[in-house]
């Protein structure tokens, strides 16, 4: 039976989603002369602190920057190759990030690896400090420390770990091939991250546009302690944690709450092959599948080294195939953000780099709300949307919390159905900053 | 290079306004045309006299106002449109004109402009005529020619006594079904507004719930009235109203629960006002009276948030 959650749009039905240009490519490694690796890929945390100089050499996996703060993640070399350079460089966030170049020697000499071995039977209390020491954060797209996500207080009673691997996303297909391509290391992951939390159920939520990938995880999941393979409804956002939650345990997470609250645990599906690559041979992570597609000649999906700069991973696709890009987003077109230059480097969290022409890019007019109901129908939290942008273009930023502004979460579900083209979305993020900063 | 740089989402779903209103106007065609059929010359007149006045006021006020000019987003032709498949045949022109004015500067534009307005346009300006011209709003007038007709009379300018909800007994269902009986222009012939309907669900312009549920409430309390509810259903103006006047998006409730209360409303108005009022039609005042009530039902009525603690409810 497929589950699913009310509300949601399935978006760009006439492209399937911009799924096609890629969901049969298999994942091709990609290395760059290059990498530029920020110091803040993660969330929740103080960025890492570089802990090599100019003109070392490094080795593959090598720890370049150490964690801050229980929450810190680490950073690791994600080539063999020398230090060119510690600096501040612009990067896909407001400001600028401090990041290590390095120069590609080409050897990928590694550094020494030392696992817990199987998952199965290492000792258990060690799985967390694995996946901290190994830079793990989530990387479905929000960062945050994966180390920290498991290590939940006894108190909050967390029965349920759910892989996430929905990708409801547009365009996107990396979750996608890794689940049908390497299977076991997902099933791996997951069991490692139950071992390690203490819980004894773990599902593997797929929607069912993915059916050969379903099919590869039920058969790696095949006598796995507490695992189950779980099809979603292919529908956006179904892989937003608090809607795969509902969908899966029809739990709730309460308002203002986390996932603890209601007993899970979302990892996506990448962050759980880390999570195995972690335990099983002590890996850092180093490396993750992107899907590279839109206006580029070869759209593929690149198993790319962390800090490959997206010039060079869309050159390893055939480079675009306009003059002159619109848009670069990293992630889908739904929440994905804008890349400032195509020079800005992919992150532990990149699952996309989607390149839209300069029509596609440009700015619709906003204008009159018709209250044709489309936000109400499709908002996945059932608030009002229409209500909260004119209350944030009211500046009535007090009522807007009243109507629970709080609680979106942000997924652009409103935005993208509304025939009157109003920035929705954007209205309501950027009145929960002022509600942030004015302590409203 | 010069990237766009913006919040998601990147990329819009294909229906704008201009596109949903493009399709309310291609779904009034099987109307438009039934009312060329029936009525010639004259039904042509009144619907090129109302969708000009309609787009050239909405044009003249967004000029005048210093507004964008929004005229492209189709919204004044629907609005003219459907006024003129509201009106009988033989009104001077100037009704259509003055409608179309009312409509679009009163009722809509002086309220904000598109989606402020608290009436649908084309029904308040409908209800205005019919009070103030009542000599030439509640005339209706037979056909010119019949369409798969019985023996239903026809004539030029033949001045029936009045709509068909007078005299229910005597009119064949086929006639009522194909529009061979007096009436307004566009309302006559069900076939074309049931095609229509079809048309905007498929489109997914509208949902079922409004008219479904508005011509079943009729439908029920004619039948608890001991009138023929299929007769009931398929007089006067309440296809043309439930289909395309009641599903006015601006004037409508915005969740289903009171899509659902407000066709209800609708549904129990017109039996209502058909069975005890003093006119012979209630679709226009009881759609009217519902989108008054429609701000409330959207205060009234709220959904349970995702995440809404009970202690806290």
């Amino acid at each position: 039976m497929k589950k699913t959650f009310p509300g949601g749009v399935h978006p760009l039905p006439s492209q399937h989603q911009g799924k096609p240009l890629t969901n049969d490519k298999a994942i091709r490694p990609f290395v760059s002369d290059v990498v530029c690796i920020p110091m803040n890929m993660h969330i929740a945390a103080a960025p890492s602190k570089p802990i090599v100089k100019k003109g070392d050499h490094v080795l593959m996996g090598q720890l370049i920057a150490e964690a801050v703060g229980p929450r810190g993640v680490p950073v690791h070399a994600s080539v063999s190759g020398t230090v060119k350079d510690i600096g501040m460089v612009q990067q896909l966030g407001k400001t600028t990030s401090q990041c290590i170049t390095i120069e590609n020697d080409f050897n990928d000499e590694w550094v020494e690896l030392k696992g817990l071995g199987n998952v199965e039977n290492c000792d258990a209390d060690q799985i967390i400090p694995a996946i901290q020491a190994a830079g793990i954060i989530g990387m479905g797209g929000a960062g945050f420390p994966t180390h920290f996500k498991l290590q939940v207080p006894p108190e909050k009673k967390v029965d349920t770990i759910i892989l996430n691997g929905a990708e409801c996303e547009t365009f996107l297909n990396a979750d996608h091939r890794l689940m049908l391509e390497q299977p076991v290391r997902v099933v791996d992951g997951l069991r490692a991250a139950m071992r390690a939390a203490h819980v004894e159920r773990g599902y593997i939520a797929i929607e069912d546009n993915k059916k050969d990938a379903i099919a590869a995880i039920e058969s790696a999941a095949k006598g796995r302690k507490g695992v189950q393979v779980v099809t979603l409804k292919a529908k956006y956002p179904q892989g937003a944690e608090k809607q795969i939650i509902k969908a899966v345990t029809h739990r709730e997470v309460p308002s203002g709450g986390l996932p603890a609250d209601a007993g899970c645990i979302v990892l996506n599906v990448g962050t759980a092959a880390a999570i195995a690559d972690a335990v099983i041979d002590g890996k850092p992570l180093v490396e993750r599948v992107t899907t590279v597609t839109g206006r580029v000649r070869e759209p593929d999906n690149l198993l790319l080294r962390v800090g490959t700069i997206f010039l060079d991973a869309i050159g390893a696709c055939g480079g675009y195939t306009v003059e002159e890009p619109g848009k670069i987003i990293a992630g889908g077109t739904m929440t994905g953000i804008c890349a400032p230059n195509d020079t800005v480097s992919m992150t532990k969290t990149t699952n996309g780099i989607v390149v839209l022409d300069q029509q596609e890019a440009t700015s619709l007019d906003e204008s009159s709300c018709i209250r044709c109901g489309r936000c109400v129908e499709v908002c996945p939290m059932h608030l009002d949307p229409y209500r909260l942008k004119n209350l944030c273009d009211a500046n009535q930023l007090k009522e807007a919390k009243d109507q629970h502004i709080m609680d979106c979460i942000l997924c652009s579900s409103c935005s993208y159905i509304c025939p009157a083209r109003r920035w929705i979305m954007s209205s309501i993020k950027n009145a929960r900053e002022l509600i942030a900063q004015r302590g409203i | 290079m010069a990237l766009h740089i913006s919040t998601g989402p990147h990329l819009r779903a294909k229906a704008d306004t201009q596109r949903l209103m493009l399709d309310v106007l291609i779904a009034l065609c099987p109307a438009t045309a039934a009312s060329i059929y029936f009525y010639g010359i004259k039904a042509v007149l009144i619907i090129l006299v109302s969708v000009a006045a309609a787009v050239l006021s909405e044009f003249v006020w967004q000029k005048l106002a210093h507004k964008p000019i929004r005229i492209s987003d189709l919204s004044a032709a629907v609005t003219g449109l459907l006024l003129a498949l509201n009106l009988p045949a033989n009104v001077p022109l100037w009704i259509p004109l003055i409608g179309s004015v009312f409509a679009i500067i009163i009722v809509k534009q002086l309220f904000g402009g598109i989606g402020h307005n608290f009436l649908n346009p084309a029904l308040a300006a409908r209800a205005v005529l019919l009070t103030s011209w009542p000599s030439h709003m509640t005339k209706a007038y037979l056909p010119l020619r019949t369409l798969f007709g019985s023996a239903a009379a026809t004539g030029v300018d033949t001045l029936a006594s009045a709509t068909p909800l007078l005299v229910p007994g005597t009119t064949e269902v086929r006639d009522l079904f194909f529009g061979n009986i007096p009436g307004a222009i566009g309302e006559t012939c069900k076939l074309a507004i049931l095609i229509g309907l079809v048309y905007l669900l498929v489109r997914r312009v509208i949902s079922w719930e409004i008219p479904v549920v508005m011509v079943g409430t009729v439908a029920l309390c004619s039948w608890a009235f001991g009138a023929d509810p299929l007769k009931a259903v398929l007089s006067g103006g309440l296809l043309l109203g439930a289909c395309f006047m009641a599903t006015d998006y601006v004037t409508t409730p915005m969740l289903k629960l009171g899509h659902m209360i407000y066709a209800v409303g609708c549904g129990l108005m017109v039996a209502l006002i058909r069975q005890f009022g003093n006119y012979p039609e209630g679709v226009t005042y009881a759609i009217l009276l519902m989108n008054i009530v429609t701000p409330l039902l959207d205060r009234a009525l709220k959904r349970k948030v995702y995440g809404e603690v009970k202690q806290h409810g």
